[in-house]
């Protein structure tokens, strides 16, 4: 019973909340460019506008274009239901584990990638390998990171690691530690498409990464691959809420208030974590294409120095 | 502006323009054909040459019989004459020999053969049927080469075009660019009609180069009915003809901003544009700046009981863009993708008769104002960018440099005004004369040519405006740079579609 009622609050929190960073960090670049922007709540409606519409697909397509915006959004929410919102009614059971989450990720993207090549056309195959190589090189950088976790933690899954960072108090405080959320910044950067990788707000198809490869959809199923984005950036916004920032100010409230003032918490430390990637992407232009190696290998390092810290000092 | 007008002869035209551009340091400005058969039998070709330092023109004249209907090509050593030549074989079906590629350019494979709307035995309004000929593009063979074809319709509220990318994984192999999706038929359109008239047609050549545009055309007429213009008129064509540069200039900066994915950049030229704009609108009530030129001067006068709310307006425009240059200016990340990307050397643009920006920040030391002088601007003396590394931050430096230029060259302009009449009446235009209006455009150096028939009207108005010689330069600016930043070099040059294809 109180696995079901955790998965059901889980998934509940999820779709609530995974439009709203994405809101935020609009709402930042906006005021930052002395506009008014759209109302934070806008990708609500777009989502709610796109799922009304029937989808257009191309005779000269395969049953993967069909497939790919079920499987980003399942596997998304799957990941972002895995990531707890609130740890107060976690289960004895429970089966999350960071490596898991890694890969339920990837497997999304590699249908991603896939379906952006069905149509055919010259920008779903360049956003494809576009999206494969910057893929390919910052998932060194966030397997080590998560390597660093697990060592603190001495396992990898997630609630071990959770009340291990709670145990922590403040983990950032942890050199180490540090140096593994500062490479997972970036790599949050990188796998939600954001400035300096990608510009998620242009309508340059030959420099489009992510967008490129959603040219193809419309209707529902677009509005599916744009809430498995959503649902992916709050996953891993929620990864770094829970594990660098796991405080919780309202541990002494008990019962269902404690509950609900805990998701208050949780939520106001999305948006915190979104007014940093949205000052980021206020302050920093996209990088060369080529150059997006060098932020890669910058992650990886930040990553490989944290687990040395780890490792050489000991604890 | 001197001119001089020389008949050549079929066999010495390839030498003697050879050696003017080779030699003299001359420039192939324009390269135009009129059909005469009506009066003397053939043909007739103009090579328009600029003598920079001299401030002169010197146009050679080719005439071509009917039969065969063949001239000399000079391409092979005169780089830009290529693409006019094959403008020429497409309207007037006069066939360039030895031509280094002499593939259509203007008709798109669904033009049949044998038809040359240029001609004067081609009526008006006449649809020849629909053709399904190959139009091939060029070919980049090898292992892992691929094309990219992209457009005429595009994303974004642009014009159409197509791009066809060679390329060797994200570097650009070679690129082709396809326009002339946007004919008109305005020269055509042209031909018998009013000077008054034409000049309509003159303001809706392409939407962001209306002034001068009609500027250029004003100054050919007027050159040809031999009047002076009021000095009240010359001044206010200076500030309509710099309001028309600073609005270019910022909007191509926030494009430029923009396509690097720097939102505050962008949005602070836009709202310095839309501040510009304003002006253009108290000015006469028109951002656009339609119907403000005539022959002979100003339709009104503009600018009269607004000098101080301009100057002000100035002031503004002037201190706002001066912080925001500071300021990304000190955006290493933004100077790094600016800085080489896009270079185009300083060989290529003075072989291309690259001009304006596009121009100057490849170190051709050339701005019409200058060295042409044409409404007030002999009297007011005018600041040229020099830049030479041909990059997108260069084009992007010169631009900034310009629109503070031209923000002073309006104060200045208001000062200088003298009082008086705006408008010098015109008489019919005299029969059988042509002149140029040559101006710098927001783009570069821009030329008209205007003859007259019996009757005073128009017999031929030709166009070349800069975007015409500067698509070339832009496909070889792209070669070696990844694909991701073309809509980038494509943007610091901003070219016409419309401005390049009448």
């Amino acid at each position: 019973m109180k696995t079901i009622l955790y998965w059901l609050l889980q998934v509940a929190a999820a779709l609530l909340l995974a439009p709203l960073p994405i809101g935020a960090i609009r709402k930042v670049k906006a005021l930052v460019q002395k506009r008014k922007g759209a109302p934070l709540l806008q990708l609500y409606r777009d989502l709610l506008k796109l799922l009304r519409k029937s989808a257009v697909v191309s005779d000269a397509t395969s049953w993967v274009l069909r497939a790919a915006p079920f499987v980003v959004f399942a596997t998304s929410l799957f990941a972002a239901a895995m990531m707890p919102a609130t740890v107060r009614v976690l289960p004895d059971a429970f089966p999350g584990d960071l490596i898991l989450f890694f890969f339920v990720l990837a497997l999304g993207r590699f249908f991603l990638v896939l379906s952006g090549m069905d149509a055919g056309s010259s920008f779903g195959g360049m956003g494809s390998a576009r999206e494969a190589m910057i893929s390919a090189l910052v998932e060194p950088a966030m397997l080590v990171g998560l390597f660093a976790v697990g060592l603190f933690a001495k396992t990898t899954s997630i609630p071990g690691v959770l009340s291990a960072m709670t145990a922590l108090g403040f983990p950032l405080l942890q050199p180490s530690l540090l140096l593994v959320f500062l490479a997972f910044v970036l790599v949050l950067l990188a796998e939600t498409s954001r400035i300096p990788v990608d510009d998620p707000a242009t309508h340059l198809e030959l420099t489009m990464v992510h967008e490129a490869m959603v040219l193809e959809d419309s209707g529902r199923h677009l509005a599916l691959l744009e809430y498995g984005a959503a649902l992916k950036q709050y996953a891993l916004l929620a990864l770094l809420a829970d594990v660098f920032l796991p405080y919780d100010p309202f541990a002494a409230v008990p019962g269902v208030p404690g509950v609900l003032l805990a998701l208050v918490a949780f939520a106001v430390k999305l948006l915190f974590l979104s007014l940093l990637v949205g000052a980021v992407e206020a302050a920093t232009v996209k990088l060369r294409f080529f150059s997006v190696p060098n932020l890669a290998a910058i992650a990886f390092i930040l990553s490989f120095l944290g687990v040395l810290q780890f490792l050489i000092p000991g604890r | 502006m001197k001119e001089i007008r020389r008949s050549v002869a079929p066999d010495d035209l390839p030498d003697v323009a050879t050696r003017l551009v080779r030699e003299q340091g001359l420039s192939l400005a324009a390269l135009f054909a009129i059909d005469e058969r009506s009066a003397n039998g053939r043909y007739l070709l103009r090579y328009v040459f600029t003598d920079r330092a001299a401030g002169s023109l010197l146009t050679l004249e080719l005439p071509v019989a009917h039969d065969p209907g063949t001239f000399p090509s000079i391409a092979a050593t005169v780089h830009a004459a290529a693409l006019y030549e094959r403008e020429i074989q497409d309207l007037f079906g006069l066939s360039p020999v030895a031509h280094p590629d002499a593939r259509r350019l203007v008709h798109h494979g669904n033009w049949p053969d044998g038809e040359f709307p240029l001609r004067r035995d081609f009526p008006l309004g006449r649809k020849p049927p629909r053709a399904a000929l190959e139009q091939p593009f060029r070919r980049v063979e090898g292992e892992g080469v691929f094309e990219i074809a992209v457009g005429p319709v595009h994303a974004g509220i642009i014009e159409p075009g197509h791009f066809r990318f060679s390329v060797a994984g994200e570097p650009v192999v070679n690129l082709e660019a396809r326009l002339y999706y946007v004919h008109r038929g305005i020269e055509k359109l042209c031909e018998g009609e009013t000077p008054e008239r034409v000049l309509f047609f003159s303001e809706r050549i392409s939407g962001d180069e209306t002034f001068a545009n009609s500027l250029a055309y004003c100054e050919a007429a007027e050159r040809i009915a031999g009047i002076e213009v009021p000095a009240r008129a010359r001044y206010g064509r200076v500030l309509f003809a710099e309001l028309e540069r600073l609005t270019s200039h910022l909007g191509d900066l926030a494009g430029i901003c923009l396509d690097t994915a720097y939102g505050f950049g962008a949005f602070q030229f836009r709202m310095m544009r839309g501040w510009a704009y304003l002006m253009a609108d108290e000015l006469c009530g028109m951002r656009f700046l339609r119907s403000v030129d005539r022959i002979g001067g100003l339709r009104r006068d503009f600018a009269a009981g607004k000098a101080d709310s301009l100057h002000g307006q100035i002031a503004r425009i002037r201190a706002e863009l001066g912080d925001t240059s500071a300021l990304i200016h000190a955006n290493n990340l933004f100077i790094d993708r600016v800085e080489t990307t896009g270079v185009l050397s300083a060989e290529a643009a003075a072989d291309l008769n690259v001009t304006g920006p596009g121009g100057r920040a490849s170190g051709v030391r050339y701005d019409v104002r200058r060295d042409f002088p044409y409404a007030a601007y002999g009297e007011l003396g005018v600041r040229v960018s020099e830049h030479n590394n041909g990059d997108v931050n260069c084009r992007m430096n010169v631009k900034i440099d310009e629109c503070l230029a031209s923000l002073d060259l309006m104060d200045q302009a208001l000062d200088a005004m003298p009082d008086g009449p705006v408008l010098a009446a015109v008489g019919p235009l005299p029969p059988h004369r042509g002149a140029f209006g040559l101006v710098e455009s927001p783009r570069g150096e821009n030329l008209h040519w205007l003859e007259t028939d019996a009757d005073g009207n128009v017999a031929r108005y030709k166009v070349r405006t800069p975007s015409f010689c500067a698509w070339p330069a832009l496909c070889l600016a792209v070669q070696g740079n990844v694909v991701p930043d073309f809509p980038l070099i494509n943007k610091s040059f901003n070219l016409s579609y419309a401005g390049n294809d009448l």
